[in-house]
């Protein structure tokens, strides 16, 4: 495939097909920086100028969907990475708690749904949301997060399992 | 009655889709800013790629003026500032042998004639 508008480091990749994807892939981006939307918009412009150089070359061993949520993962991951490093360090010299700061990006939802979602471990929630939410299969999720199929499909029957567990009892509270 | 997939998987998409506000920058903003990150880095690259060559020019340039040193022996006369020579057969003499320049033997001579000669 080569499209008129496919990139120059990255013949597989047009600018109408990241078009097309755009608005899921902001999604994704959106829910790996805490629903803050400057940090979403900057992690995509990321992804678009490792496309654009051709430091992330699709060649179609995927479909360009799961390939750019990978990317976005990766970028998503080595920022935090970085960042909870200097957290790190800025909580051991100092004494002030920075838990105001990181729960302000936390969208206020009264949901039980919600709230039994965000209680998930990091990778049953993003296994749920690439699977219920982005439409992927366990393969392509598991190929985003990086894990192999079988460490996916796991950590998907135990999120389902501890969500099901979890509304079941929300529902009995009320 | 345990819940079905389909049941899960309807209430979870909606919740997030309530929680997320997926009101995204459109795609022509963010894929501008992109392409002048882009541009801004491969400039970036460039400059720095020349202000390198020019360097390792002037490096090189330098390196061409600079004469180069014969390899030689060293002349211990030239050392010690002092004429000085010796003949490359002399290297090649005995310590103590006889020198027939130096040592001159003893000459018998007689004055005394003997059938009209001297001896």
């Amino acid at each position: 495939m080569r499209d008129s508008d496919a990139l120059e480091n990255n013949p597989h990749v047009s600018r109408s097909a990241l078009e097309a994807i755009h608005g899921q892939v902001y999604g994704w981006a959106l829910s790996r920086c805490d629903f803050d939307h400057a940090t979403a918009e900057d992690l995509m412009q990321q992804a678009y100028v490792e496309l654009l150089s051709g430091s992330a070359r699709f060649d179609n061993r995927s479909t360009l969907r799961t390939f750019v949520f990978g990317v976005v993962q990766n970028l998503a991951r080595s920022r935090f990475r970085r960042l909870s490093t200097r957290l790190r360090l800025v909580k051991r010299y100092s004494q002030e708690s920075n838990a105001d700061a990181a729960e302000a990006m936390e969208p206020v939802i009264d949901d039980g749904v919600w709230r039994a979602v965000r209680a998930l471990p990091a990778r049953q929630r993003d296994i749920i949301e690439l699977v219920f939410c982005r439409d992927l299969t366990i393969e392509q999720a598991a190929s985003v997060m990086g894990v192999s199929t079988g460490t996916g499909r796991v950590h998907y029957d135990r999120a389902k399992k501890a969500l099901r567990s979890r509304l079941q009892d929300w529902t009995e509270e009320e | 009655m345990p819940m079905s997939d389909e049941t899960l998987r309807e209430q979870v998409s909606r919740a997030w889709q309530r929680a997320a506000d997926e009101d995204h920058s459109s795609f022509d903003i963010v894929w501008q800013a992109a392409q002048e990150r882009h541009t801004a880095s491969r400039r970036r690259y460039l400059r720095f790629a020349s202000v390198a060559a020019v360097v390792a020019a002037i490096v090189v340039g330098l390196n061409l003026q600079v004469p180069e040193e014969e390899v030689s022996y060293i002349e211990i006369a030239e050392l010690l500032d002092s004429t000085y020579w010796s003949a490359p057969s002399d290297v090649l003499l005995p310590d103590r042998e006889f020198d027939i320049y130096q040592d001159m033997p003893v000459l018998f001579e007689s004055t005394e004639p003997a059938g009209g000669a001297l001896l």
